[in-house]
């Protein structure tokens, strides 16, 4: 399990992709992004795992499976 | 039963040359006519024709340009009929002449509407490449979020293909990414419809491992990369990535890669210094992506695992596919960026390869390495070995093998694919020349693999089999005409030329000069591929004698002449198999 602090922005690879940007600059893509965090520009605190067994069309980093966030 | 196999095999090469020879087939278009007048009409004369041409036919004929007003030349709108009616009319006496328009183009474009958009397959030169080679009897499996047959994939042939996400056989596409790939590869082209793709004579076989949202699992992937392998794929395209390093999709790609099968992969999304896997496994060909400058895309990964770079947009550039969309599922022509485009781009041209004959999955790569068109200055290697490009691609491809395009190219060059050239040739028996010549041809194609398409190989060839044929017809006053003849004549026709008749002479027309030939040049390069060139000549022209005139000196007309000049046929097909074969580690 692990903690990002970061903003939501939207990858426009493909259909498009929602993606969490760490304040580090790390990129992880949220796939079956969670409807509330559907918002370019949310700055969020997201906790969840690294999915390691998944590959996807964007490819615009780590794959981020949420398990709980708060909208800060 | 064999002379049923050549003549088959004749009949066959000459559908497949007329079929395929340009000069023929096509006879020039035009929509405009150019009317030369004489130059010494008055220019009151020609002001009167003008105004005839105006008035009569309703045509406003203009100058051609500035320039062409001392030449009097006139261009008007016009066609065939128009072209004949003026040669009939009294304009005829004041013209020097009144000539069709013709449009020259260097390659046709193809006839799809929005063809202009794909800046994509301009920079990998894709048109010309389409003059060669469209990828024909070649699978390319689509790994990715399914295929839907939209409208501008309907001429586009599918092969069975499977859903690894819902575990059913109809893999349709629900989110538009997968379809787009397969339309860069091989969207349905000259259909005046949409947009054309990069390989559209081959056959796709849909994959979907990633659903709607577009992710899938590493397990349904190597599934998939084997069901490929397993039903004679033989290209496989990527446009997917991440995860860490798996050994059961290392395993997949192993096994596929040992079938045969070319598999490429879309180099990731991330700007970072490396490709994502599986583009980053060493059997897999990773691919970077440029804008339409050629530059590298802002967003394409680069560094390690980065093989060759193709068009994947970027800085504002899209790659232009029809697709679904996926919240009505209706048709779209849409731009989309990413690695993902890039990679198709490159599956594409690894088909034109493989349809010329180039299978290997290694042999396919080093053609796609060597025929880029390099950068000079790459060292955190963005673009791999360099930019795509699909009209080199095919073209090293098809060095060292001799193709119908290039023969007919050559013979075409030479004159012998010129109409009037044989017809003037005057009254020589034309269809066993044609047969003996093409029949070279597929005794060449037999044993390609060991042959440098080059001009000693050619002119033994024709030398060979057919001789300048058409120098028998030539009669000049007072001059004997035996000279001609000789010239004119094929090396097994040579014993009987200065005779003028056409039995054969057992001894020309035999194995014996393609042997003795062999054996003088044999240390010189270029003389011995004419010399391989002349026995496989030879080789065409005792077989189609046999079938056709089996009339030998000495050796009558009957079953004894025709078993005396296939036996001889033969062996100088072995000879020039044998002589081929063993030089051909130069080739």
């Amino acid at each position: 399990m692990i903690t990002v602090i970061g903003g939501i922005e939207h990858k426009g690879f493909g259909t498009g992709a929602w993606a969490l940007v760490a304040e580090d600059g790390t990129t992880y893509e949220l796939l079956d992004c969670p409807r509330d965090l559907r918002e370019v520009g949310l700055h969020v605190k997201v906790q969840g795992t690294l999915n390691d067994d998944v590959m996807t069309l964007a490819m615009i980093g780590k794959v981020l499976n949420v398990n709980s966030f708060e909208i800060l | 039963m064999r002379k049923l196999l050549i003549l088959c095999l004749f009949c066959l090469g000459i559908g497949f040359a007329i079929s395929n020879f340009q000069g023929l087939a096509t006879k020039g278009e035009f929509d405009s006519l150019v009317i030369d007048f004489k130059e010494n009409i008055a220019a009151t004369e020609i002001d009167r024709q003008l105004q005839v041409l105006s008035g009569q036919y309703q045509l406003a004929p203009r100058l051609n340009s500035q320039f062409s007003q001392a030449e009097h030349l006139y261009v008007v709108k016009g066609d065939r009929a128009l072209l004949d009616k003026l040669r009939a009319s009294d304009l005829s006496q004041d013209v020097e002449s009144i000539e069709p328009n013709y449009i020259y183009h260097t390659t046709v474009a193809p006839n799809d509407p929005q063809y202009s958009k794909q800046w994509h397959l301009h920079s990998i030169n894709a048109e010309q490449a389409w003059d060669e080679n469209r990828g024909k009897g070649i699978t390319v499996a689509i790994i990715d979020t399914g295929v839907s047959q939209v409208p501008d994939l309907a001429q586009t042939e599918f092969v069975a293909g499977y859903d690894f996400v819902n575990d059913k056989i109809n893999a349709d596409d629900d989110n538009g990414h997968g379809t787009h790939v397969a339309g860069t590869v091989a969207q349905s082209t000259n259909n005046n419809y949409g947009v054309a793709g990069v390989a559209y004579e081959a056959k796709i076989m849909p994959l979907k491992v990633l659903s709607g949202s577009g992710g899938g699992t590493i397990s349904d992937i190597a599934e998939a990369i084997r069901f490929a392998a397993d039903n004679k794929a033989d290209v496989i395209n990527m446009s997917l990535g991440g995860g860490g390093e798996s050994q059961v999709m290392k395993d997949a790609i192993e096994y596929a890669y040992n079938k045969g099968v070319v598999i490429i992969a879309a180099a990731g999304n991330e700007n970072n210094n490396s490709a994502s896997y599986p583009a980053r496994y060493a059997r897999v060909i990773g691919v970077a992506a440029t804008d339409a400058q050629g530059e590298r895309a802002e967003f394409s990964n680069y560094g390690a695992g980065v093989d060759i770079a193709a068009p994947g947009g970027g800085h504002g550039s899209k790659i232009w596919q029809e697709t679904i969309d996926p919240s009505t599922n209706l048709p779209i022509i849409v731009g989309f960026q990413g690695t993902s485009m890039a990679a198709p781009h490159v599956a594409g041209v690894a088909a034109l390869i493989k349809s010329t004959g180039v299978t290997a999955p290694a042999e396919v790569f080093a053609v796609l390495q060597q025929s880029v068109r390099k950068i000079e200055q790459d060292p955190q290697n963005f673009y791999g070995a360099g930019n795509l490009d699909a009209v080199a691609a095919v073209k090293l491809a098809q060095k060292g093998k001799i193709t119908f395009n290039d023969f007919f190219r050559w013979l075409r060059d030479n004159g012998y694919l010129n109409l009037r050239f044989w017809i003037d040739g005057g009254a020589i028996a034309l269809l066993p020349k044609i047969g003996m010549v093409l029949g070279s041809y597929l005794l060449a194609f037999l044993i390609r693999n060991y042959l440098p398409f080059g001009l000693p190989l050619m002119s033994g060839m024709v030398a060979g089999s057919s001789g300048l044929f058409f120098l028998k017809g030539f009669y000049i006053f007072d001059l004997p005409q035996a000279p001609f003849r000789l010239l004119g004549s094929s090396i097994p026709e040579l014993g009987n030329a200065i005779a003028g008749n056409s039995i054969l002479n057992p001894v020309f027309a035999s194995v014996l000069i393609p042997l003795l030939l062999l054996v003088v040049c044999w240390s010189i390069p270029q003389g011995k591929w004419f010399a391989v060139g002349t026995s496989l000549g030879v080789a065409s022209c005792l077989l189609v004698s046999a079938v056709i005139a089996p009339n030998v000196w000495l050796l009558g007309d009957g079953g004894i002449a025709r078993g005396f000049l296939i036996l001889n046929g033969l062996l100088c097909f072995g000879l020039a198999r044998f002589a081929a074969r063993g030089d051909s580690q130069t080739v």
